[in-house]
């Protein structure tokens, strides 16, 4: 079986990707300006929100792999899942770390059930739950299945939950955010690199994994 | 066949009536604790009242759940449904219906101690209340039924029921607490009845994705 090292898209992914977070390093520390009343604590959202736009995306993915599977019965579906899942639980943390951090110098307190983050919060709860099951339940085509459809709710409920947090604490709306779409220029230009590094990073963190599943599961 | 399902559920609570008995016991226990826990001024208890209730409320659900789920396990008796030939949907709409039916009878039964003991006053308008708790009734048991099919054969099942449907149920648990704190305040209905729209939604996205998917769930 040939390394996945010699596979040229891989390479060319994978070099992007070291390279795309160097220059993204120095774009956030060096080449951003600084944000006139935030000041370094805004430097955070460059890594915040891409963490969470992953980690959003994995759990699409989570969703789709799981349809997929029960469809086509092929584990290279579940694999795909399992791998989204693990990687977008991980990004999903880095959310939950980073984003108290941001809180307590701009807010002055840690937590706030901001809906985001609520939203986040619960999100890992629930993904948290469904890597018990895979551990608990048992025969393998059985918990395959069974997660597809966990990570099938999981995803349907992401919409709903959000809109009642939103409505739930209306108060915690009024807290001063970032909002990156009105930021100048060269914040919003290396918001975007950022944003587009972490996909390509995470790209290749779910083609690594994925491969790793699927050889452990026996396929190539 | 559907009735036949329903009617096989409902027969055997009512022989051993097992699933009912433990979940008004329960309720009653939880009330108690409550009283203790918080030994407060009743108006005081007042405000918190909707969340106290429907926290209680799903803990005696998962409680059913799970009884009414083991019992299925213990005995076996999944398989046998299953070598029937009947619409995987329609064993998943006979478990919601006949756990909804539990649910409401606990409901009824233990509303009365509720509004005794921690001194509540029962608000006018509660043809309202009676339908905000029909349609959290409905929204829990419809993902719970779900949820609890996946936890069902996982080891260490009665604690994944928990762990899976909170996090999972969490936007119809706040629609529900807000929608019996208006009632409780008085509100009109135009003021809330996003909540009920709320509660509606989860119950209809879940019952269906329950209806649609226990097919690739329930197969042997």
């Amino acid at each position: 079986m040939q390394s996945i090292w010699k596979n040229r898209r891989f390479q060319l992914l994978f070099g992007g990707a070291v390279i795309m977070m160097v220059i993204n390093l120095i774009n956030i520390l060096v080449n951003s300006p600084m944000h006139p009343t935030q000041h370094w604590a805004q430097k955070i959202f460059y890594y915040h929100v891409p963490c969470a736009w992953v980690g959003f995306l994995s759990y699409l993915i989570v969703a789709i792999a799981g349809v997929l599977f029960l469809k086509t019965r092929d584990f290279k579906w579940d694999n795909l899942g399992l791998a989204a899942a693990e990687i977008g639980t991980f990004f999903t943390i880095l959310v939950l770390i980073t984003g108290p951090i941001w809180a307590s110098a701009a807010w002055g307190k840690a937590w706030t059930w901001e809906p985001r983050l609520t939203t986040t919060t619960i999100l890992f709860l629930i993904y948290v739950g469904y890597f018990m099951l895979r551990s608990f339940g048992g025969a393998p085509e059985r918990v395959a299945r069974y997660t597809a459809i966990l990570g099938i709710i999981a995803f349907l409920d992401v919409p709903i939950i959000f809109l009642s947090v939103k409505l739930w604490a209306p108060e915690v709306q009024s807290h001063p955010q970032v909002e990156m779409n009105s930021q100048p220029i060269n914040i919003l230009g290396a918001f975007l690199f950022s944003l587009l590094t972490f996909t390509v990073v995470y790209w290749v963190m779910l083609w690594l994994r994925t491969r790793i599943l699927n050889l452990q599961s026996g396929r190539n | 066949m559907f009735k036949t399902l329903l009617k096989k559920d409902l027969l055997v609570e009512l022989r051993s009536r097992e699933i009912s008995a433990s979940m008004l016991t329960f309720g009653l226990a939880v009330i108690l604790i409550f009283s203790f826990a918080f030994n407060v001024s009743s108006d005081i208890f007042a405000r918190f009242a909707p969340g106290l209730y429907w926290t209680m409320i799903l803990f005696i659900a998962v409680l059913g759940l799970h009884r009414s789920f083991s019992h299925e396990r213990e005995f076996d008796t999944f398989s046998t449904i299953l070598a029937a030939p009947v619409d995987r949907g329609l064993i998943y709409l006979s478990k919601l219906t006949s756990g909804f039916l539990f649910l409401l009878l606990t409901q009824i039964l233990i509303s009365g101690p509720f509004v005794l003991f921690l001194q509540l006053e029962v608000p006018r308008d509660w043809g309202y209340l009676l339908l905000v708790i029909l349609l959290g009734n409905f929204g829990i048991m419809a993902i719970g039924s779900l949820v609890s099919a996946l936890a069902m054969r996982a080891k260490m099942s009665e604690v994944l029921v928990p762990i899976l449907l909170f996090p999972l149920v969490s936007p119809l648990l706040i629609a529900s607490v807000k929608a019996t704190a208006a009632v409780f305040a008085g509100f009109p209905l135009g003021e809330w009845q996003l909540w009920l729209q709320l509660q509606i939604t989860f119950g209809a996205v879940f019952g269906l994705a329950g209806f649609l998917l226990f097919d690739n769930l329930a197969e042997e």
